[in-house]
C-alpha cells in the first residue's frame, strides 16, 4: 500500500470551496487527465482517466462512491480504476480547515493500493509524479474559484457505506 | 515480445509533426532517435496507437555556435554531439555528455531532444542543461512557441512540463557566464560497467578570474547532478561553496556535504540510498576539481 499526503492553501472560504469540490463537471475540468465524469446517482460517480509516467500512461475506468461529505469540512472517496494490465484502488479523505484571514487550509490523504506495470514504477517515482498532479488539481480548481466559474454541489455521502481497501 | 499495432508517422517538417500530435495527442508518442521508447514498446509498457518519428525532421538537427549563445537542435544525435569540435570548444559540457551515453550504436541514432523529452532523471543531458541553465524550446499548433528553462522544465521522475501536443525543438545556452579562456567544464559519471546507464554523475562549470595567477579565484560555478533526485537536481548550495575560493580543502569539503544535503536518490539493485548520496558528494568534488583544473590550463 502507498500512502500519499499533502496541504492546499486557497483564498476562498471553505463554503464556496466545497462547491467546486463537489460540483462533478469542476472535478472534469481540473482532475488531471480526465475526459468526462458521468454522476450516476448522489454519490456515485464514473470517469475515464488518463495518467501516465513518461510514455507509460493506460486509461483507467474509474468509478467512484462518496463515503462521508460533511459540506463543508470533510470529503471521504472510495475509488477504483482498471486499465489495461494496471489497477488501482484508493480511499481518499480531505479535510477543510477555514483560517484566520477566511481562506481555507486543505490537507488530503490517500492511500492506495496499484497493481500492474504501474506498480513496478516504485513508490518513489509514484509519489513525485502523484505529488504534481494533485498540486495541479487543485492549482486548476482555485484558478476556477478565482474567475468565479458558478459551481454545485451535486453530490452527497452513500448511506452506510464505509471507506476500507480491500487487502 | 513485439510491440502492439500502431500506425507510423513521418512528417518532414515540424508543423506537419505539431499537426500531427493536435490531431492525435495523448494517443501519439513522438519518437526522437528510438532508443528508449522502442524497448518500452516492445515489452508492452507503452502502447501508443500513433508514433510520430521526428527522424525526417531535418530543420530539428544542428548545432548553431553564435557570440552569445549556442542553440542545439533537439534531433542532433549524441554522435555528432559527441564529434563537434567547434561546440566542444566553447561548451564542452555538451559533448563530454554526449560521449559518456551507453555505447556507439545507441549514439549514432539516439538524439539530444529525445533524452529531454523523456526526462530520465539519470539522463546525461538533462543534468548539464539544468547545470549550464539552458532554455527548452517547444512548439505546438494551437500555442506556437514557448521557452521553459531547463530548471523548471524536470518537475518528477520521467515527468516534464511538456503538453501532450507539443514537442521539444531544442535547448538554447547562454554563453556570458563562461567564456573560453577562464571556463572550465566536467561531466563526470560512475557507471557500474561500460555502457550501462549511470549510478550518479556531476555536471559541473567555473569561470575562474585570472588562469594565468598563482592562485585563481573561482568567480562562478556551476552543480547540477544527475540520479540521486527525481529531477536533475541543481545543488546552488556547492556552487556558493566554491565561488570565491581558490577551490582548497574546505571549499571542497563545504560542496560536498552541500551534495550529499541536497540528494534525495531512489534506491536501486546496484546501489542504495547510503551510498548513492556518499556519491552525490564524492562525484560534485572530482568533477568540481576537473573543471577547476581545465579552467587554469586553458
Amino acid at each position: 500500500m502507498i500512502e500519499f499526503s499533502g496541504e492546499f492553501e486557497s483564498e476562498h472560504e471553505p463554503e464556496e470551496l466545497w462547491k467546486y469540490f463537489t460540483d462533478p463537471d469542476i472535478l472534469a475540468q481540473c482532475a488531471p487527465g480526465c475526459d468526462h465524469i458521468e454522476q450516476h446517482s448522489e454519490s456515485e460517480l464514473s470517469a475515464t482517466v488518463a495518467v501516465g509516467v513518461g510514455s507509460v500512461k493506460p486509461t483507467f475506468d474509474v468509478d467512484m462512491t462518496v463515503v462521508e461529505a460533511d459540506a463543508p469540512n470533510r470529503l471521504v472517496m472510495h475509488a477504483g480504476g482498471d486499465a489495461s494490465r494496471n489497477s488501482f484502488e484508493t480511499v481518499a479523505e480531505m479535510d477543510l480547515l477555514e483560517n484566520e484571514d477566511g481562506g481555507t487550509t486543505a490537507t488530503w490523504n490517500a492511500e492506495t493500493n496499484v497493481s500492474g506495470l504501474i506498480a513496478s514504477l516504485g513508490q518513489r517515482a509514484l509519489g513525485s509524479v502523484a505529488e504534481r498532479l494533485v498540486n495541479n488539481f487543485f492549482d486548476d480548481l482555485e484558478e476556477l474559484a478565482d474567475e468565479g466559474v458558478p459551481a454545485e454541489s451535486k453530490i452527497s455521502a452513500k448511506p452506510d457505506a464505509t471507506a476500507s481497501l480491500d487487502e | 515480445m513485439k510491440p502492439a499495432t500502431f500506425e507510423y508517422h513521418r512528417p518532414s517538417s515540424v508543423s506537419e509533426a505539431t499537426e500531427l500530435l493536435a490531431d492525435l495527442g495523448h494517443d501519439a508518442e513522438l519518437l526522437a532517435g528510438n532508443q528508449s521508447l522502442g524497448i518500452i514498446m516492445a515489452n508492452r509498457l507503452a502502447t501508443p496507437d500513433h508514433l510520430v518519428d521526428l527522424d525526417r525532421v531535418d530543420e530539428l538537427s544542428g548545432v548553431s555556435i553564435g557570440d552569445d549563445e549556442v542553440e542545439v537542435g533537439a534531433m542532433t544525435t549524441h554522435r555528432d554531439l559527441e564529434f563537434a569540435d567547434d561546440l566542444r570548444d566553447v561548451l564542452p559540457m555538451v559533448p563530454q555528455a554526449a560521449e559518456q551515453i551507453a555505447g556507439p550504436s545507441v549514439r549514432n541514432r539516439g538524439t539530444l531532444g529525445g533524452s529531454v523529452a523523456e526526462a530520465d532523471p539519470a539522463g546525461n543531458y538533462p543534468a548539464a542543461l539544468v547545470a549550464l541553465d539552458a532554455d527548452l524550446h517547444v512548439v505546438s499548433e494551437d500555442d506556437g512557441e514557448r521557452t521553459v528553462p531547463a530548471r523548471e522544465f524536470f518537475i518528477a521522475y520521467m515527468f516534464t512540463d511538456l503538453g501532450p501536443d507539443e514537442l521539444v525543438t531544442g535547448a538554447t545556452v547562454s554563453r556570458e557566464p563562461f567564456p573560453v579562456e577562464r571556463t572550465g567544464m566536467a561531466f563526470e559519471t560512475l557507471k557500474r560497467a561500460a555502457q550501462t546507464f549511470p549510478t550518479v554523475s556531476a555536471a559541473t562549470a567555473v569561470r575562474v578570474d585570472d588562469p594565468d595567477a598563482a592562485d585563481p579565484e573561482i568567480e562562478e560555478a556551476r552543480v547540477a547532478l544527475a540520479n540521486v533526485a527525481d529531477v536533475p537536481l541543481h545543488v546552488p548550495d556547492a556552487e556558493a561553496a566554491v565561488e570565491g575560493t581558490t577551490l582548497d580543502e574546505d571549499a571542497l569539503d563545504e560542496a560536498e556535504a552541500a551534495a550529499n544535503e541536497a540528494a534525495d536518490p531512489s534506491p536501486e539493485m546496484h546501489a542504495d540510498e547510503e551510498w548513492k548520496v556518499e556519491l552525490a558528494g564524492e562525484y560534485t568534488r572530482r568533477s568540481l576539481q576537473a573543471a577547476y583544473k581545465r579552467a587554469i590550463n586553458d
